[in-house]
């Protein structure tokens, strides 16, 4: 059996970040082990310095020192080589017998960002703070924010070469204990898969990874994640990752936001209405405009329609076509801003502006009256809350689209129903995508 | 869990979708004075029906008419459900026949029938593939769509009455009895209310709740025929293939852009029909699942709705429609009746043991 330092040299010693320092606690030989990156060495040494100073004018024996400075484990390789990953200093007792080492918690490196306002969700007149990577900061968020003793915690320790803390949340008497037991069910069953990303832990609790709405609903700001806790749901946070996951996501989430509530009640049902009216727009503007100019014109006014196809002059292909066109252009500039640095982003958005506004009108290769309905969908579709779920949204409008070239109005009817078909056939473990609970008992 | 909302709300709906089409043809046709009375006599019925059933279902609690059939002897099943079953297959296949003619006869002249018929049976399959409370949840979700729409634009189709028209108000000879198309406007009475009995092992559901969403369309059916009567005159309305449709055409929004609304009533009609095909596509698998439980549910959609759709196909034109109407008024009419009155005599001949 090797010695636990020649395992460690062994593991370790070519990285070039270990350190391997020989010292003396009272006379006694210890070696400190860890890794440079991680810890802030000189002032973790000179904290147990004074530690083991003050505990030295307190009669005490060695070993009660060692258990007053750190966890003392004897003989398990694999949590000291674990430990060292994680960050952690471990102090090896140089004994002939056994092999006794300490886990000491460190002062760290600074590696984490501070607590800064939310980069993907915006907050009108309500609380600023949002989750960051560290897990245990955003435990302690959530605890500060609901301030009860009913917040339960559990934590696993998941992946088996990348490991990575996931914790799950709930509140004691109102979240519903089926669904709790479900999810504990499957993490447990799954502790040696890896998850490094949503779609990771979708596979974990058993979701098809192929779905086009997301199951997690995720946010970023903690006055919703204490909101869904109380209302029974259950939150899921990963270490890495600056999100809380709340499961089950539903679709009422895309309207309704906790923020709202910071409003008096008729401004909130206005902005929940322009919500929906957003959303109803998103999926059926596109389609509208091919339908009505394609296959149903007859429906239209008559002076409308007159003017609709003066505006189509010139055109060479059909509504179709340039309905896509433009829309996969926008598609285009949306995801180049996101990809771009924040110093090129703002040229693009002016070339975009230019190209799709002007010239590409002037040009004949596509409708004005085609820009006027994409910006509007565009902006219907960003008063949704929640990035994925207008991401959904866009998704659906394309079949909408499609429907419409074909069947017209009856199309865009048909493409709503199969919408509402596929978010009805939705469940979570149980609970509908759907559900619509007024009643005291919530989810 | 109380499911009753979902369960009214589909109700209505696949009464609605019904209702506005044919129905209003039949009743003109059927007698040239007084149609009030048809139309009472066709409620009545109705609302007999639905009580004897919603009564003898409460008697075996949380079971669907399958099994209250099967557990009373396996000849009973047979007699009663071999025949439900035709019908149902009947209703979608006429029903999928006629409304894709509408289809394209109002709208989408230039598209193929059997694209219209297409659509609409891959609508129905997928909702009904997704299972019964993925149907009632998409049920509440349309409603809240179209419902309004229908809705407005119902109270807007009042626009041209002329209530002169309305005379002479009784038949004496009470004549429609004897006329044919009488009896087919039943399709519209008794068309809808069997998915009641066999939903209940998935929702439940207060009756008393579904006999007022029964009330709130009985303004619908009295409507539904008086608006082009009074718009055009007997005379006029019984030439006409679908009265309610040309009623709604010469109303006039001036602050709409659109040109006419007879387009969005029609469409928010279909997503009904829609809804309703789907229903009936699910009760018809979950008998055959019955019947032939080695077969997976999946196989069973798949082939029930090709075999449909080609079945469709065979159907040329309007006359034969309105052939095969009448051959399933018969069925009907048989299941109309045998089904309530027998679920409500075997719950008796239960509960007296």
């Amino acid at each position: 059996m090797k010695s636990l330092l020649r395992e460690m040299k062994d593991t370790f010693g070519k990285n070039d970040d270990f350190f391997i320092l020989k010292e003396h606690f009272v006379n006694a030989p210890v070696v400190f082990l860890g890794f440079k990156s991680l810890i802030d060495l000189p002032k973790t040494l000179i904290s147990i310095q004074k530690n083991m100073d003050s505990i030295f004018q307190s009669d005490k024996t060695f070993d009660q020192l060692m258990h007053w400075i750190g966890e003392v484990k004897v003989n398990d390789t694999k949590e000291a080589l674990s430990a060292i990953v994680e960050g952690k200093l471990v102090i090896l007792l140089q004994d002939d017998k056994d092999q006794k080492y300490v886990i000491v918690e460190p002062i760290s490196q600074v590696l984490n960002r501070s607590i800064e306002s939310p980069t993907n969700e915006n907050v009108l007149q309500g609380p600023l703070s949002s989750f960051i990577e560290d897990i245990n900061t955003n435990i302690g968020i959530i605890r500060k924010q609901t301030n009860s003793e009913r917040l339960q915690i559990r934590s696993y320790s998941v992946g088996t070469d990348r490991k990575k803390t996931l914790s799950v949340l709930y509140f004691e008497n109102n979240a519903n204990i089926d669904l709790l037991q479900k999810i504990v069910k499957h993490i447990e069953s799954n502790l040696e898969k890896e998850i490094n990303n949503v779609q990771d832990l979708s596979k974990m609790m058993g979701f098809s990874p192929w779905l086009a709405v997301n199951k997690f609903n995720m946010t970023e700001l903690p006055q919703e994640a204490s909101k869904f806790l109380v209302m029974g749901r259950i939150i899921m946070f990963v270490d890495r990752i600056p999100f809380a996951l709340v499961l089950p996501g539903l679709f009422w989430d895309m309207f309704a936001i906790e923020n709202d509530r910071n409003f008096p009640v008729p401004l909130m049902l206005v902005f929940r209405s322009l919500r929906i009216i957003g959303y109803l727009m998103t999926l059926i503007l596109p389609g509208l405009y091919v339908a009505l100019v394609a296959v149903n014109p007859e429906v239209l006014r008559i002076e409308l329609a007159l003017s609709v196809a003066q505006s189509r002059d010139g055109v060479p292909y059909p509504a179709l076509v340039e309905m896509i066109l433009m829309l996969v252009i926008l598609e285009l500039i949306m995801e180049a801003s996101v990809r771009l640095p924040k110093s090129i982003g703002p040229t693009l958005t002016m070339v975009g502006g230019i190209i799709i506004g002007q010239a590409v009108v002037e040009a004949k290769l596509v409708s004005n009256l085609l820009i006027i309905v994409l910006a509007a969908t565009t902006i219907a579709n960003s008063t949704l809350v929640g990035f994925q779920n207008t991401l959904s949204t866009r998704l659906f409008k394309y079949i909408i689209a499609i429907l419409a070239s074909i069947y017209g109005i009856l199309g865009i009817m048909g493409g709503l129903v199969l919408t509402c078909t596929y978010l009805a056939g939705l469940t979570t473990f149980g609970v509908p995508y759907l559900y619509f609970n007024m009643k005291k008992e919530e989810i | 869990m109380d499911r009753s909302f979902q369960v009214v709300i589909m109700y209505i709906l696949t009464h609605l979708s019904l209702i506005f089409f044919l129905y209003p043809r039949n009743i003109i046709a059927s007698t040239d004075e007084g149609h009030w009375i048809p139309i009472i006599i066709g409620l009545l019925f109705h609302f007999v029906t639905i009580t004897t059933y919603l009564k003898g279902l409460s008697y075996f609690p949380k079971k669907d008419l399958i099994n209250i059939y099967l557990g009373i002897g396996k000849g009973v099943a047979i007699f009663f459900l071999i025949p439900t079953t035709l019908y149902f297959l009947m209703i979608i296949i006429l029903t999928i026949r006629a409304y894709s003619e509408i289809i394209s006869i109002v709208f989408l002249s230039k598209t193929p029938l059997w694209a219209i018929m297409a659509f609409l049976l891959f609508m129905s399959t997928y909702l009904a593939s997704k299972g019964v409370e993925a149907i009632f949840r998409t049920g509440v979700l349309i409603a809240f769509l179209f419902l309004p729409l229908i809705i407005l634009i119902f109270c807007s189709s009042v626009q041209n009455v002329d209530w002169h028209y309305l005379f002479p108000i009784v038949d004496k000879e009470f004549t429609f009895f004897t006329n044919s198309s009488f009896y087919v406007s039943f399709f519209a009475v008794g068309g809808g209310f069997l998915f009641l009995g066999f939903i209940p092992p998935f929702l439940s559901y207060q009756r008393k709740k579904i006999l007022i969403g029964a009330l709130f369309l009985i303004p619908c059916f009295v409507l539904s025929v008086y608006i082009p009567i009074l718009t055009f005159g007997q005379a006029t309305a019984s030439t006409l293939l679908f009265p309610f449709v040309v009623a709604l055409d010469t109303v006039e929004m001036d602050w709409l852009i659109f040109d006419r609304v007879t387009m969005f009533f029609l469409m928010s009609l279909i997503t009904f029909i829609m809804l309703y095909i789907s229903l009936v596509l699910w009760k018809t698998i979950r008998i055959a699942n019955v019947c032939f439980p080695s077969f997976k549910p999946t196989f069973l959609t798949i082939t029930l709705s090709a075999s449909i759709f080609i079945l469709c196909l065979l159907i040329p034109n309007w006359n034969d429609i309105e052939r095969v109407f009448l051959w399933n008024t018969y069925l009907r009419f048989y299941v109309m009746v045998a089904i309530p009155i027998s679920v409500f005599y075997f719950g008796k001949r239960l509960r007296k043991e």
